[in-house]
């Protein structure tokens, strides 16, 4: 295991390809024929990605319910309402924010702690990270279920802990209570996938030379030390991807968000896609098209802010 | 020292965190609610498969569990095929047409699925595609195409140009070096990919949730879920359901550990 | 593809494009036609369809039949077999989904018509808005309708009168008690006021049982409660309609000494009950924990399944004094039956209805599911049935929770009173409601 824990290439923001060097460029490289290697896809992503995305913009200037066959223009009002006029809509977006921002807080802490303990590839570690890892595979509807059980303020298991050594007054209701649901799904989804930001950061510590370590070694550096000013600056790159990974995978966490609080989910468990979804439901085309479109821009410009940071505070990343 | 035991317990600790609950799920599924509310965490009593068998048998999870290995066993394949071409394409490509390209579908790994699903609940409805497993197999491909490409054509721009050239020495065309010299020395990338694109297909709920009409042609995920019934809220068949269906990708994980890893970490390092 | 084959590859380029661009213009038909802004849009569909009467020729063809009820799965079974027994070319399956996810994808999942060519709806958004899709193929030339209960089926009627599903359920969405656990804490009678029910529940408590369970975690049962928490409190049987038209707000008082109401019943619900669904209460009601579950009648079979002896009743808390009181109770027409407009296979759907409807076989659904019916002429055989056969005699309203067609408004409303359960003040929790009704009112 240990020898694939290092990515096939070295963790860096992806890159388009350029043209080559001039240097490199071969006469058969460029055979005509190469140019129908791609056609397949494009015609499958054009078809059944692109054309619906155009279409949902579309969408999004009607008050289309979804089945009636015509539909009337309605210019940006609905853009107006979600803006506006919309207190589902603004729970559901800081809902969403909120728990990005325990995952992305948590996750990355937890999963570099983790790291850090694990990066040695000893016997002990490779099982332990094996283990740690195995939650990322299961389905989130799976998951769900586990922590339905783990959160039951009756039956689960957490209150039974709590009963059983007498600190019943801690006992919750965990997904019950408004003001704390959406942090307890935040922490469902921190257990789901901590192990597989645990393997990324892994695979950017046994990239640190050892020697850097060494010799701060002598110069008489704490272990904290060491953390601060070696480990940290060190594995900043794959900070950045975990950090960008997490954020988009809070944006997605429609499934467990249904798994643990049902279909549809009550307002405290409300996010951004599962809002779209109700819309899908309560047969509001239109306005669902519209609020997807302002979901899209909104994980675009996080998606760009982050870029932007990553880039200002590590110029090499 | 004091390192070393700090490190121990935190391990320990999210060991138990991690191992505990998965305990109680596989325990849980042999036993009955009222032996799962008084005690969870203990060794069912009497080792009972009348879960199992209600599970596999009249829930229709036997059903749903051969729909996901028609739709991910016809997805993952064909993605990867469809993905390779295109990413051999581009690789061996340049320009800004080539980068244009290239960039076009990769813009595709930005937009999420659940943005996208009103639009193409409509046209998959329109062109007949909805309540079939063909049209799960196809929305498969069509959302993982962007990242399955992004992945291997940066693998495939890893080769090295002899590769390639002495292909084109030998009068290969375009064809014939994609499937003898590109598809075998991509192995361990498709590999990779190939797990990747096994969980995410099995484990999808959106698109079934979505699409998919009859009860007979469910998958796993969208079983599971429909399990959450009013009256089917029944843990130990829960938890049974749950074990059923993370069954081959447990099965997989054992044997293929290192493909996982590499696999679902370069979609992350990648997405 | 050979080295020859280079020359060709600019004319299957532009194949490939071509396919690209064929692809643009299939897409190009989906969806609706746009018309401008207030150029009056055609809403409202075709005019409904309304199906000649039922033939006396069996039906031939296949059946599917959508639901939510996985519990009467079994039971409907039998029914099926005795129908291709007398039909033996058709077939009947069931499509069953759970009743959330019934209640928002069950519209667009029938439409196509290739799944549900018969099936339900709840009363209320769902019978609105698929009524509104057109969904519904008219049933008013059936000869059966008439063997319905006139007064019980009009939830299935548009708003033109015009017949178009039949609610086949009569059910009690009121709290069940347990009746040996009432009499061992020595409640004689039930209370008929609301000082009496909240005595009830201390006597209760003071037992040691839980004195309502009530499923609090789960949306679409713990708003069951609200039925007969406004009963009483509602200036007039229509108030539910009236705040989604906006003639009236939960910040009225009313609503909100039906707040305070629930505020009062908090110490009674079992402990953490805003994180409670209603599969460990029917545990805990069935092992004689609990004297009510707040849910309705339809929760009985359930419970017995989980092996509950004891005879159960139904109970309504009385929110006002004595003589104030109008209703006793609650009840709901649902479960609306309907031939699917869309597909084919009508004529076989149809007698599939048409065989529902028969009193003889209507009596195997209720009897086998412990559930009333819309049919009249039905003999009920069921204990539980029997035991409360007297409520439908008695004053109960038509639960007015389905009077709600918006489901986001419905959602609010009843999660204002999940808030105040969980410690919001009822002032609060109201204007946070009103706050998503005014801006979901269309």
């Amino acid at each position: 295991m240990s020898t694939t824990l290092t990515p096939a290439s070295p963790p860096e923001t992806p890159t388009l390809p350029t043209s080559e060097k001039p240097s490199g460029r071969s006469p058969m490289a460029a055979h005509p024929a190469l140019w129908l290697f791609p056609v397949p896809a494009l015609v499958l992503y054009v078809t059944f990605f692109v054309i619906p995305t155009i279409q949902g913009v579309v969408y999004s200037v009607t008050d289309w319910d979804g089945f009636s066959p015509t539909a009337q223009f309605v210019g940006l009002d609905n853009f107006i309402t979600i803006f506006t006029n919309d207190d589902l809509f603004r729970n559901a977006f800081s809902n969403n924010i909120k728990f990005m921002l325990v995952v992305v807080v948590f996750q990355t802490i937890f999963s570099l702690v983790l790291a850090v303990f694990l990066t040695r590839n000893s016997k002990s570690s490779v099982a332990l990270r094996s283990i740690f890892f195995f939650p990322t595979i299961l389905s989130s509807v799976s998951v769900a279920f586990i922590w339905k059980f783990i959160y039951d303020p009756n039956f689960g298991l957490i209150n039974t802990v709590l009963d059983a050594v007498g600190l019943d007054q801690f006992q919750s209701a965990f997904l019950g209570n408004d003001a704390q649901a959406i942090y307890w799904v935040a922490i469902t989804q921190v257990w789901f996938h901590v192990g597989q930001m645990m393997i990324i950061y892994i695979a950017g510590l046994q990239q640190i030379p050892q020697e850097l370590y060494e010799s701060a070694q002598t110069d008489g550096a704490s272990r904290w030390q060491q953390f601060r000013h070696i480990t940290l600056p060190m594995v900043a790159p794959a900070t950045a991807i975990v950090m960008a990974y997490t954020t988009v995978q809070s944006f997605k966490a429609f499934d467990l968000i249904l798994g643990l609080g049902g279909n549809p989910p009550k307002s405290s468990l409300d996010i951004l896609s599962t809002r779209i979804y109700s819309g899908f439901a309560n047969s509001q085309f239109g306005y669902a098209a519209a609020e997807s479109l302002v979901f899209m821009a909104l994980i675009a410009s996080i998606t760009w802010i982050q870029r932007r940071a990553v880039k200002a505070t590590n110029p090499d990343v | 020292m004091r390192y070393q035991l700090t490190r121990r317990a935190v391990l320990a600790v999210y060991a138990v965190l991690v191992i505990v609950p998965l305990v109680v799920v596989i325990f849980g599924s042999f036993k009955t609610s009222q032996e799962l509310f008084a005690s969870p965490f203990a060794p069912p009593t009497d080792w009972q498969s009348g879960n199992y068998q209600k599970v596999i048998g009249e829930s229709g999870l036997g059903i749903a569990f051969r729909n996901s290995v028609i739709v991910t066993g016809l997805s993952v394949p064909l993605t990867l095929f469809i993905a390779s071409l295109a990413s051999y394409g581009i690789a061996r490509t340049t320009g800004w047409k080539s980068a244009l390209l290239f960039g076009f579908i990769v813009l595709g790994m930005a937009v999420p699925a659940q943005a996208n699903m009103i639009p193409q609940y409509v046209q998959f409805e329109t062109f007949g595609l909805t309540n079939s497993l063909f049209g799960l197999v196809l929305i498969n491909i069509v959302t993982t195409l962007p990242i399955a490409v992004f992945i291997m054509t940066g693998f495939l721009k890893t080769l090295p140009k002899e590769l390639f050239e002495a292909a084109a020495v030998d009068g290969s065309g375009p064809w014939r070096t994609y499937h003898s010299v590109v598809l075998p020395v991509s192995v361990p990338s498709l590999s990779a990919t190939a797990i990747f694109l096994f969980v995410i297909h099995w484990n999808d709920l959106l698109y079934p949730l979505l699409f998919i009409n009859e009860a007979e042609k469910r998958t796993i995920p969208v079983a599971l879920l429909s399990f959450q019934g009013e009256f089917l809220t029944d843990y130990p068949l829960l938890f049974t359901g749950v074990v059923v269906a993370s069954a081959p990708i447990v099965i997989a994980y054992v044997f293929l550990q290192r493909y996982f890893v590499a696999g679902i970490t370069a979609g992350a390092v990648k997405g | 593809m050979s080295d020859q084959n280079s020359t060709l590859s600019r004319r299957r380029l532009l194949h490939g494009l071509g396919a690209v661009g064929l692809g643009g213009a299939l897409s190009a038909c989906v969806g609706p036609t746009i018309t401008s802004r207030g150029s009056g849009s055609a809403t409202g569909g075709a005019a409904a369809q309304v199906l000649p009467p039922v033939s006396d020729t069996p039906a031939t063809g296949s059946v599917s039949f959508a639901h939510w009820r996985a519990e009467d799965k079994a039971v409907f079974d039998t029914l099926i077999a005795s129908f291709v027994k007398a039909n033996p070319k058709a077939t009947v399956t069931q499509d069953i989904s759970p009743s959330n996810d019934y209640q928002s994808t069950a519209l667009q999942k029938i439409k196509g018509g290739t799944i549900g060519t018969a099936f339900v709806a709840f009363r209320g958004a769902q019978f609105v808005n698929m009524n509104k899709a057109g969904l519904y193929a008219g049933l008013g030339a059936q000869p059966f309708v008439d063997g319905y209960f006139a007064e019980l089926i009009k939830a299935g009627q548009a708003t033109s009168r015009a017949q178009m599903g039949l609610p086949y359920q009569l059910v009690f969405n009121m709290p069940i008690f347990n009746e040996d656990a009432f009499e061992a804490a020595g409640v004689g009678s039930v209370p008929t006021d609301w000082d009496g029910f909240l005595a009830l529940c201390e006597t209760l408590k003071s037992k040691g049982l839980t004195p309502i369970a009530w499923p609090g975690g789960e949306p679409a049962n713990s708003g069951q409660l609200i039925n007969s928490m406004a009963m009483n409190n509602m200036p007039t049987d229509t108030a539910f309609a009236d705040i989604e038209a906006g003639t009236r707000k939960v910040t009225d008082d009313w609503f909100l000494a039906m707040l305070k109401q629930y505020q009062q019943l908090t110490p009674y619900f079992e402990a953490n009950s805003t994180g409670t669904s209603s599969e460990p209460l029917q545990q805990l009601f069935a092992s004689g924990k609990a004297g009510m579950l707040a849910t309705g009648s339809f929760h009985i079979g359930a419970v017995r399944k989980l092996g509950a002896k004891f005879p159960i009743g139904l109970i309504a808390p009385i929110t006002v004094a004595a003589d104030k009181a109008k209703y006793e109770g609650i009840y709901n027409a649902t479960f609306i039956l309907g031939v699917n407009a869309a597909g084919t296979g009508q004529d076989a759907a149809l007698k599939w209805v048409e065989f529902l409807s028969d009193p003889v076989n209507a009596a195997v659904y209720a009897n086998g599911t412990s559930q009333h019916v819309t049919v009249k002429n039905v003999d009920y055989t069921n204990p539980d049935l029997k035991h409360n056969a007297s409520w439908l005699a008695k004053k109960t309203l038509l639960a007015p929770r389905f009077q709600f067609t918006n489901l986001d408004i419905r959602a609010a409303v009843e999660a204002a009173c999940v808030a105040v359960v969980g410690g919001t003040s009822p002032d609060q929790a109201a204007e946070k409601a009103q706050a998503v009704i005014d801006q979901k009112r269309k």
